[in-house]
């Protein structure tokens, strides 16, 4: 698969996803806990009157936490959440991943410029059996 | 045909064809040998609901079918497995009984022959001649039908539903508005137009709700000759009566509720009417008596369903005195009031389907009952599913709510009493387990300071004090759902976005009164209750500033009543004799504090009550209205001392 991506970094490594699974980057916010929610879902954020849910995606491919920076909303259908990261890179074409993953959330990795790119399966991550299983 | 008839002949769709749904999938499930007991227990629920409610509109023929797919899952559920060779004719049978609801007649016999067949084969039983099948006028549902008034326009609900969004967020802007003025520019000059742009949205806000809701005859209707023609076929006699249909419930709401009455009026029938014989050998009329009686409840509607019937054994009632709830007892699966299974309601799939669906809705059922004499089912449901009246709190930093149907009251945790090293709050007499949110939520506990507020939560079976941080007050909200990532995680009804932006969980009360509890940390040794107290009447239309005061005057040992406005305090100071002061607030909806001062002085019996004004207004004219108006004293809530308002009401009253 190739197309135009959006670039992240989460725990100084780097993924990608679809731009247009990407409905737009924001602050971090008011985040309110969901006590009770697996462990990757850090609360639920006001986007401009939605309640949307967030995700470390740190926790999520069992990085090492850190406080998120931004949040890349991602939408597929009418799922929608958000996904707290370190930074965001760039936004631009991505050569089709040659490189195959093992976890459940990515869909491929790709070389570009000697850093591995991992890219981000966001139909799974916005799955609730992904989330629900990732949790103890 | 009626409108109405054709209303009700939709909802009976679209309840079945939920239900057809949920049977398919599971159906698959079972076949695939994925599933267990839980879908089998599921697709005979589903069979029964839609027996039950294509009975009700004469659809014999797909009440027959459902019947008999009903007796197939009843035989698996007996054998503990479910026989493959089921699978393939039961999957058929949810296709003929989809294509029944929408019309399709004379198409069910030779399923029903064969699932009959099935069961004979398997138990050794004959199969049942399918002689009933003809098809007929009466079973075929209606086409379409005419609507009579020309002053009704009919609106996709989608399309209502999104407008209740858009009116729901233009009053969330409205709020947060009001907050940034407010913090930026003095009272006063701004506030009446804030204030008139507030009551214009309310009355928008309630309008729209109101185009949701439709009258309870909406389903009632056909209720009455249903149960005769049941009866009839039961070699039973009844009368039905049906009051307070007129009051209004959202379509959602409406839409499922249908099914689960019909569900709790024929048990009613098959279970608790006797015979005319056995009624008139116990000196009861021949004919039993059924009423459906809804009213409204604040925020909720209540619906009872009485009958005069043989009620239940009192050996169930044992049962129940032992384990806190009649309705858990009744509602457990596979059990059954009636000692043999009749083609009427049967197996005791109904009361399960009928406490399912109603706390689904975030509503409660409540069953009393007592032997010889009757049964009361009562449904209390939320007037509407999109907005809901809240009580805000602090939790560990967070904002949170809590449906207002289900708060009693609060109180402020002084003193707790311990047994078995689970701590309890001393109210009026009943030892309350007092507990902390996050042990209920799964979040773990934090240790509890003193002086908290407890939050009092109720059902009909149980109370239960939740400890918070901080009370933030009463607020109309629109619920909003935490989405598919979010769905499986249990003990929320949704979340409410505040006029500050932050996000409130709403918790869904249900779940927190059935989680175990454990102690939480700190235990006093119980105060002795102080002998003929007192008695205060507070009246005040804010929840938080009534409680407050509330806890202030109770933990100061007076007893407290409370009402929410001047016409409600009036009414309770006509009916007890026992208040010995009044301590009310001056703005108030219906009839306000200066109002209610006027009209007690007014009264020959309790002119001179003695009577304290608590309010924000500061300002020199109100002081000078309230003593005119014969205030005992005025106390200001901006300066509110606790020590000062409690030497106040010992000045007046002594104690």
């Amino acid at each position: 698969m190739s197309g135009v991506c959006v670039r992240i970094c989460v725990a100084r490594e780097h993924y990608a996803l679809p731009v247009e699974q990407v409905l737009e980057v924001a602050e971090p916010g008011d985040l309110t806990p969901v006590p009770g929610s697996p462990a990757e879902i850090v609360g639920v954020r006001n986007l401009r009157g939605q309640v949307v849910p967030v995700i470390s995606l740190a926790a999520l491919l069992g990085l090492p936490n850190e406080e998120p920076k931004r949040i890349v909303v991602a939408e597929l259908g009418a799922r929608r959440a958000g996904l707290a990261v370190e930074s965001v890179l760039d936004v631009g074409e991505l050569p089709a991943s040659s490189e195959p993953t093992e976890s459940p959330y990515l869909s491929g990795a790709a070389l570009i410029d000697g850093t591995l790119v991992g890219l981000l399966d966001v139909d799974a991550i916005l799955s609730p059996q992904g989330s629900l299983e990732a949790s103890p | 045909m009626s409108a109405t008839d054709e209303e009700i002949y939709e909802l009976v769709r679209q309840e079945s064809g939920d239900c057809l749904q949920r049977m398919e999938t599971n159906l698959l499930a079972l076949e695939s040998g994925s599933a267990a007991g839980e879908e089998m227990d599921a697709i005979l629920r589903d069979a029964h609901s839609i027996k039950g409610s294509s009975a009700m509109v004469g659809w014999q023929e797909v009440a027959t079918l459902a019947s008999a797919i009903e007796d197939r899952m009843e035989q698996a559920r007996e054998r503990g497995a479910f026989p493959m060779e089921f699978a393939d004719p039961l999957l058929r049978a949810v296709d003929i009984l989809a294509r029944g609801l929408h019309g399709e007649s004379g198409i069910a016999a030779p399923l029903v022959a064969e699932l009959a067949g099935l069961g004979s084969r398997t138990n050794g039983e004959a199969a049942q001649p399918a002689s009933d099948e003809r098809p007929s006028a009466e079973q075929r549902p209606p086409a379409t039908s005419t609507i009579g008034a020309a002053a009704t326009v009919r609106i996709p609900a989608a399309k209502v539903d999104r407008m209740l969004d858009v009116v729901g967020e233009t009053v969330l802007y409205h709020r947060r508005l009001e907050h940034e003025l407010g913090s930026t520019l003095d009272g006063g000059q701004h506030s009446s137009v804030l204030d008139m742009g507030e009551r214009l949205l309310d009355g928008l806000q309630d309008s729209v709700v109101q185009m949701r809701t439709l009258p309870l005859s909406t389903i009632t209707a056909r209720f009455p000759r249903a149960i005769r023609d049941l009866a009839a076929q039961e070699g039973k006699e009844t009368e039905m009566t049906i009051s307070g249909a007129e009051t209004q419930l959202d379509r959602v709401i409406l839409d499922g509720i249908s099914e689960t009455i019909v569900h709790v009026l024929r048990n009613a029938v098959a279970h608790g009417i006797e015979t005319p014989e056995q009624r008139e050998s116990v000196g009861k009329p021949r004919a039993g008596r059924i009423e459906l009686h809804a009213e409204q409840r604040g925020g909720m509607v209540a619906i009872a369903i009485t009958d005069d019937g043989r009620g239940v054994s009192p050996e169930l009632l044992a049962r129940a005195e032992q384990s806190g709830s009649l309705v858990d007892i009744l509602a457990e699966t596979g059990f059954s009031t009636a000692e043999e299974v009749s083609d009427a309601a049967g197996r005791g799939v109904g009361l399960d389907a009928v406490k399912l669906h109603v706390e689904s809705l975030s509503g409660s059922l409540d069953v009393r009952s007592k032997p010889g004499r009757g049964t009361e089912v009562t449904l209390l449901l939320p007037v509407t599913l999109a907005l809901m009246q809240v009580l805000l709190f602090e939790w560990d930093g967070h904002p949170f709510a809590l449906p207002m149907s289900s708060v009693g009251r609060v109180v402020a945790v002084t003193d707790t009493t311990s047994l078995g090293g689970r701590s309890s709050l001393d109210i009026e007499g009943e030892a309350i387990p007092l507990s902390d949110l996050g042990e209920l939520i799964g979040a773990g506990s934090q240790t509890p300071a003193k002086h908290l507020p407890a939050i009092i939560l109720e059902s009909p079976a149980r109370r239960l004090a939740v400890a918070c941080d901080e009370l933030r007050g009463e607020e109309e909200v629109v619920i909003k759902g935490l989405g598919a990532l979010l769905a499986g995680v249990p003990g929320y009804l949704g979340a409410a976005i505040l006029g500050d932006g932050r996000i409130a969980l709403v918790l869904d009360p249900t779940h927190l009164l059935k989680a175990p509890m454990k102690a939480i940390g700190f235990d006093r040794p119980p105060q002795a209750p102080e002998s003929r107290p007192t008695q205060v009447l507070v009246v005040d239309d804010q929840f938080s500033a009534r409680e407050l005061q509330r806890s202030i005057l109770e933990t100061a040992g007076y007893r407290v009543h409370v009402a929410r406005d001047g016409r409600e305090a009036l009414r309770q100071i006509g009916e007890s004799a026992d208040i010995d002061l009044v301590l009310t607030d001056v703005q108030m909806p219906e009839m306000d504090g200066f109002e209610l001062l006027e009209a007690i002085r007014a009264d020959k019996q309790h002119g001179s009550l003695p009577v304290v004004v608590v309010t924000t207004l500061g300002d020199e004219q109100s002081r000078r209205r309230g003593a005119e108006a014969g205030a005992d004293a005025y106390v200001v809530k901006q300066e509110f001392d606790q020590q000062a308002l409690l030497e106040t009401i010992d000045r007046l009253v002594g104690m």
